[in-house]
Order: structure tokens, then sequence, then C-alpha cells
């Protein structure tokens, strides 16, 4: 299983974190690699601006049109294309957690939801050095959690 | 998805609703089979269809895309394994053409999408449990190729109203479930 | 499905265009030439269809897709321009109509090498066919062979109008009429049935074994049967006229 990126989007559709990493080379093209070029744990990469703009506004449509169809009590889980699954976890206080695996993966609606209990409650909503809003990301970069991110996917999901 | 066919009998061939959007992403049909969603307004239904084939054209486009590593040599790359890259990138399923949303799943229902090569896209709404939606779907394009296509009075990209379309889709579920 | 009415319509076309392809055999000297400037292909046998056994094409199928497109196209054609329902109706009529007059030989000759050996290649060694002389006789050539031929069935019902008034008129049903498979009629047009080329045919049918006769297609549907269509064959006095006296002099 691989995850491509991952995202969260605050109640005021902001997104206020994001990374992506890349497959291990060999998985893209598998001829004449040039080793040590990148390491096998993966890197992160910024993704570009539009890209999070492009998922919130798809999860968001979507989530209504779920809403819309199913009731206020239904969710959306997850939906997948030819190349790709993105996966939707949504806490009550209306934080978005999105993110983007193969299609090999099973439902990541638990380890969403774990990435939300154990990593950002605990080092960004605990943080007694963390603001109460996330403008630009404030307070979810730190160091804490994104090591701590970095394990989950590379070493629990992977 | 046989043994849960087996295991709810019942639930495992809901099919709630079928929608079919032309190629601007206009709704041309729209009709419930079984309860089980909430019913909109048709103007909701039009709403939901424009706002579907915008949606699809995004999660498209956000397909990731991988960069290549072998930056020694771009060009002369094994041609075999990643067929549509362009300079410098392949999508995770380098052998299967890109394509939008495929299937949605929530709580509640599970919502396929199935586009035709001339961007006519059915959208059915089943049971999360429901199995083979693949040959529903595909059932229903074949009803859609016969007796829309096939009929003089009907015409394109305008809202479908075949009574045989609808007899035949009809009993076609019904000898289903 | 549709077999034998394609393979009918196939013979039918080539025998109504006989200049094209006799032109078309001097090309035939040149069979590395691909069909360039004549229309026609001719098969690399050098076999034209006028080569074939007309019995060649009984049993070929042909597409049902095909003719339902085919159809659909002529129904268009035919709405072009129309005044109204009827109008239309008249103009699918007068598709089939020559249809029929042609399809007549083609199902007396089958009608024999069907009967005798189908393999002697000439009909002459088997009785000749009849011309039906009755309208009893005549229906029922419709109602079987014709039908047959095709839609590969026989129609659903005959019937004689029960009423006093019009002795002239007989009905002739069909539970799901082939041509009518993929269509749906728009509901402000609910009285048109488009197997109004199939009554041409029949018109068509009549008028060449000399029975003059208007023939109309109407909506029946039942529950069972949606698209159940009935053909009403109204003949005309002369015909009616014609039958009591073959009546009195005992003809069947």
């Amino acid at each position: 299983m691989t995850v491509y990126s991952f995202y969260i989007f605050d109640r005021h559709a902001e997104c206020i974190y994001k990374r992506r990493w890349l497959p291990r080379p060999t998985s893209v093209a598998g001829k004449s690699q040039i080793p040590g070029a990148v390491g096998s744990s993966g890197q992160t990469v910024r993704a570009g601006d539009d890209d999070a703009k492009l998922v919130f506004g798809t999860v968001f449509s979507l989530r209504n049109m779920v809403r819309k169809l199913g009731g206020e009590e239904d969710n959306f889980v997850s939906y997948a294309t030819s190349q790709y699954k993105l996966h939707y976890y949504e806490t009550p206080t209306n934080i978005k957690f999105v993110m983007l695996t193969d299609l090999k993966s099973p439902s990541m609606r638990i380890a969403l939801q774990q990435i939300y209990i154990n990593l950002f409650v605990e080092y960004v909503v605990k943080n007694p050095l963390s603001p109460v809003e996330h403008p630009g990301g404030v307070g979810v970069n730190n160091e804490l959690f994104e090591e701590s991110l970095e394990q989950f996917v590379t070493r629990v999901l992977a | 998805m046989c043994v849960s066919t087996k295991l709810h009998p019942r639930s495992a061939l809901a099919v709630f609703s079928l929608i079919i959007i032309n190629k601007a992403g206009g709704l041309i049909y729209q009709r419930e089979f079984q309860a089980g969603l909430r019913k909109l307004s048709t103007n909701d239904y039009l709403v939901l269809a424009g706002t579907f084939h915008g949606v699809h054209a995004i999660t498209r486009s956000i397909t990731p895309k991988l960069p290549l590593q072998n930056t020694a040599s771009p060009v002369a790359s094994s041609p075999g394994t990643s067929a549509p890259t362009t300079s410098g990138f392949s999508y995770p399923n380098p052998g299967v053409p890109v394509s939008g949303l495929e299937y949605l799943e929530t709580d509640k229902f599970r919502l396929t999408c199935f586009q035709t090569l001339t961007g006519t896209k059915f959208l059915l709404f089943t049971d999360p449990m429901t199995g083979s939606v693949e040959t529903i779907v595909n059932k229903i394009y074949e009803l859609y190729a016969d007796y829309v296509m096939k009929n003089p009075f009907y015409q394109l990209e305008m809202p479908v109203r075949c009574e045989a379309f609808d007899r035949h889709l009809g009993a076609w579920l019904r000898g289903r479930t | 499905m549709a077999a034998p009415r394609h393979s009918a319509m196939l013979s039918i076309s080539n025998a109504s265009t006989p200049q094209s392809t006799s032109s078309d055999k001097t090309q035939v000297q040149q069979p590395q030439s691909p069909a360039g400037t004549s229309g026609l292909r001719v098969p690399s046998n050098r076999k034209t269809i006028y080569d074939r056994h007309l019995n060649r094409s009984r049993n070929a199928e042909l597409s049902r897709a095909s003719f339902a497109y085919l159809f659909g196209e002529m129904v268009s054609y035919a709405q072009r321009r129309v005044t109204g329902i009827q109008d239309l109706e008249k103009r699918l009529n007068e598709q089939g109509y020559p249809l029929g007059l042609r399809l007549l030989d083609l199902l007396f000759y089958r009608a024999t090498s069907t009967s005798s050996s189908a393999l002697s290649s000439s009909s002459t060694s088997s009785s000749p066919p009849n011309r039906p002389l009755r309208i009893l006789t005549l229906l029922h050539l419709i109602h079987g062979p014709l039908w047959r031929l095709l839609f590969q069935r026989s129609a659903d019902a005959l019937e004689h109008s029960v009423s006093p008034d019009t002795p002239n008129e007989y009905m002739i049903t069909d539970n799901e009429p082939l041509v009518n498979t993929y269509i749906s009629v728009p509901r402000e047009m609910s009285m048109l049935n488009c197997a109004a080329f199939v009554a041409g045919i029949i018109e068509g049918v009549c008028d060449g074994c000399g029975f003059e006769a208007k023939v109309s297609a109407h909506n029946q549907p039942t529950e069972m049967w949606p698209s159940r269509t009935v053909f009403l064959v109204r003949f005309g006095d002369s015909v009616m006229e014609r039958e009591k006296v073959l009546e009195r002099a005992g003809v069947k």
C-alpha cells in the first residue's frame, strides 16, 4: 500500500497542513535507477497550493452531495478513480482529514481517526504553544506532529 | 462478493436510483427504484448533476503524478512500463487510462459512476453491500443503447423520455430482485 | 431475428439496379482496381449477386441493430416536413408499399422451392405457385409465409370484422412488431404507430395480387404486449364484388 498525500483542512476551509510522499522509485520504473538518489523511506515535497484547493473543493462538494442524499447522519467515506483512492474523515469540530492512497489500500477511516486522536489532538491541540486557530498552518507544523505522522505513515501503514 | 450476497439476500440487491448525465453536465434521466435515499426536488437533482460533472473532472485532474527518478536517461526509458508519461512523471497505474471518480462510498450507499467513451455518465446508487454492480451498470448501458439511442424520436443530449427504456429497465431490475 | 427481411431487401435493392451492375461487369476485367469509380464492389471470385442462388441468403442472418438504426433514420427522414401524424404514417406507408410489391415475387419463388426439392436450381420442375384468388387465401399468405419471410414467425392473429356494416375489413395482429422494438413514441404523438411501414408492405402485397386494399396500423396495447399492433385491411368494393362472383362459381 502506498500513501501519496495527506491534507488537513480547518473549519474555515483553509488547508492547514499538507504533505506528499513519493513512492519508492522502484515502483515507478524498475530500470536503471540511480541508487541512493531517494531514500527508501520516502521524501516529502510541498504540494502545489492549487492542489489543496482542488482537493478541498472536491471533498466539500461530495460531502454535501452525500448529506443531501443520505441524510445528515450519513458520512462520505472514500472514492476511487482508476488511479487512486481518496479517504475522508471529518471530526465533530469540522476539521477534515484527507488522504490519497493507491487502489490496493483498505478503508483508511480508522487510520485517519487515529491520526486525529493520537497525533493531532495530542501534539497540536494539547500543545500550549499552539494557537487555537492555525492560519497558514501555524501550530500544526511542529516537530512532534510531523515526526510522528511520518512514522505512522511509513511504519504503521506501509 | 458472493458471500455477502448470501448473507444479505434482501439488502444485497438494493438498487436505489439511477441518474444519467449528458456530456455537457446536464441531467437527462433520473429514476428511483427503491426507497433508501432522501428524495430531492427536480431542481436539486439538476444541481447535483452539474456539481458532480464538475467534481468528476477535478477528481481526474488531481490524480497524483509520480516524478520519474531516472534522470540519466529520460527519453530512452523502458517503453513498456510507463506508457502515459510525459516529461518526467508517471501516473500510479501507468497501464490504465486516467479516469475521474469511479465509485464513492458512504455509510449508507455506494455510488458507481460509469462514463461512456462519448462522455455520458451513468450514476447508480446502490446499497453498500450490493454485489456485482458492474453487471447492473453494463446492462443499463445496453438498455440505453437499445431503447434510447435506437429510438428515432429521441433527440441527442435531451432528457430521456422513452417509455420502452423505462419499461425494460424496471422489468430487468425487478427480475433480479 | 430480422434475417429474412434483410435478405429480401438485399435482393430487391439489387434487382432494381441492373444498369449499374452491367456497367460494372466491364470493370471486372481488372480485378486489381479497388472498385473506384463504379460504386458496386465485385467480390474477388467475380461472382456478383446475380450469380448466386436466390435462396442462398434465405437463412442468412443480418444485424438487428443495423436494421434498427436504418429504420430509425427512415422514420426521422419521413418526419421531416410532415404536417401531422397521419401525414407521417402516410409517408411510412409509402415507403413500405414498393417493398411489398416486389417482395411478392420472392415470396412465391421461395414458397415453391421449399415445398419441392430445394436443391434443383430450376423452379420449373415443381408446380408453379398460384396467385391467391380469394381473400382468405391471400390473408393466410400474409399471415403465414409473408410474416415468416419478414420476421421469421407467423403473425399472432387473423380476424374478420364482426360488424355487418364492414364486411370488407380484416385484422391481422402482431403482438410485438419487430419494427417497433426500440421505438418509444412521444406522448403527444400517442396515436402514431411506426408499423405503418409494415402496413405499406401488406398493401403492396395485396395490390400485387390484384386485391385493391387500404391497410393501416393501429396501437392496441395490452398489459402483456405493450406494443401490440393491429393491421386493419380494408378491401375495395371491386374486390368484394369479385369475391361474391368467385364464391358463386365455386373458385377456391
